[in-house]
């Protein structure tokens, strides 16, 4: 591995995979988004770049979002969701960090922004940290959130979703993204998931469900892997 | 693994925005001080220990509240703790160089760090530079951009990431001299998200 086969890591984004912004129907988005074009570079050895060992600065270890209290379950439906990051040849990301944060199953947040009359659960932890095993593998306990509206003029409501920050080895690899759950008939409405202007890529958003006999009689299994950008995966280091 | 699992090429997952609801929770002490490499480590001992603050605003100039920024660069003498980097052994083991940052009701930031050095790239001598991601809802895909600073004009000339900027807008790139603050040089940055081309911050492609 050189520094000399920096750019042919990064290919561009596939066409339909990124969100369509601004988003008609979604005003923040008029006042956020850039309007110029945005630069394109050749990826240097600082955008190829990234902390690998960031499990040192953001402490890792929090998995159980479900069971604050030994035997205090939080309110919803038990979820065990595990999966695998992996880089775009399929390679598994060893240390990743992996952030998970989400609604409790009234759809309401535990951050002071949420100001929703819809209650809180103490028994909710709504956010978790790992990082990732030698296969690139991440597992969380936690409930499936409940939908919540967006105070918009011309409001719509979110399927129940979770949110994922993923700190891979490269600053081009970061990613900021959400999972939803398949059948929700919300996801058709979603302009957030309908923003991705791909059918197959929203797809990929999707998690899977697995075989409740397989997954046993406290909660319901999901599996959902996360593909980071980025090909020849930096080589895990302790 | 299997070879045609090596071999078969996977589509990237799509970005999403982070959202207003990122939690505080997820901030621990001294995530935004790229000098330390753990929450109870001592801060590097090489290089010029500087801050970099900054206000983030959107059109029409309204500060942009709880956006999540980070940061990430090479260390004082220009190198990153990291496999793709011919010197990472001689890289400083103290310094992390990543960082990560909220703003307040104003819109305001700020970084400890140290002062980059710069490097050479096979595209050229890359100058002296912090790179922030800035994310937050009404933002659906995180936005790039580049700190330089004043100190290195004569590096700014060379360095191949500034010349695809637009003439007229490098100077927004560079951030400006903001005197002291516990002993330390202080640099603004500010970042406009949507604006006129003279007033938005210049943005890379991801
Ligand atoms: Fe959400």
């Amino acid at each position: 591995m050189s520094a000399e086969d920096v750019p042919d890591r990064f290919d561009p984004w596939p066409p339909g995979v990124p969100p369509q912004v601004p988003v008609p129907g979604y005003p923040n988005t008029w006042t956020y988004t850039p309007s110029q074009p945005l630069i394109r570079r050749v990826p240097t050895r600082t955008e190829a770049t990234g902390p690998i060992r960031l499990d040192r600065k953001l402490l890792c270890g929090e998995a159980n979002l479900a069971e604050r209290t030994p035997g205090r379950f939080a309110i919803g439906q038990l979820i065990h969701l595990s999966g695998r990051i992996l880089d775009e040849d399929g390679r598994p990301v060893g240390g990743a960090v992996v952030e998970l944060w989400q609604a409790n199953a009234a759809g309401r947040y535990a951050n002071p922004i949420d100001q929703r009359a819809a209650p809180l659960d103490p028994d909710f932890l709504g956010h978790g940290r790992v990082r990732t095993d030698e296969d690139g593998r991440y597992a969380f306990l936690t409930i499936k959130p409940g939908a919540y509206p967006v105070p918009v003029q011309d409001t719509w409501w979110r399927p129940p979703h979770l949110h994922f920050s993923v700190l891979g080895p490269s600053s081009l690899s970061r990613l900021v993204t959400q999972m939803y759950f398949r059948g929700d008939p919300l996801n058709a409405l979603d302009r957030i998931l309908n923003s991705i202007p791909d059918e197959a890529a929203r797809e990929r958003l999707i998690a899977r469900d697995l075989p409740p006999a397989e997954v046993g009689d406290r909660w319901l299994g999901f599996t959902h892997d996360i593909v980071l950008r980025g090909r020849r995966a930096t080589p895990h280091t302790p | 693994m299997t070879t045609q699992d090596r071999m078969s090429r996977r589509m990237p997952t799509s970005e999403h925005t982070i959202g207003p609801f990122f939690p505080r929770s997820l901030f621990g002490a001294g995530d935004s001080d790229l000098t330390i490499v753990a929450p109870d480590a001592s801060p590097t001992r090489r290089g010029e220990p500087i801050l970099l603050r900054g206000r983030v605003t959107r059109e029409g100039g309204v500060p942009c509240l709880n956006m999540i920024l980070e940061a990430w660069q090479a260390d004082a003498d220009g190198r990153f703790d990291h496999p793709l980097d011919p010197a990472r052994h001689m890289a400083d083991p103290d310094f992390l160089g990543w960082g990560r940052a909220w703003t307040d009701e104003e819109g305001e930031f700020a970084f400890r760090t140290v002062m980059p050095g710069g490097y050479d790239d096979p595209v050229g001598r890359r100058a002296p530079h912090v790179n922030i991601a800035a994310m937050g809802a009404g933002l659906m895909r995180r936005v790039l951009t580049t700190v330089y600073f004043p100190d290195h004009a004569a590096d700014h000339a060379a360095d191949p990431v500034l010349a695809l900027v637009p003439a007229a807008r490098r100077a927004r790139l560079v951030a400006r001299p903001e005197g002291m603050a516990d002993g330390l040089r202080v640099f603004r940055f500010d970042i406009r998200l949507r604006g006129t081309a003279e007033e938005e911050t210049p943005f890379f492609d991801a």
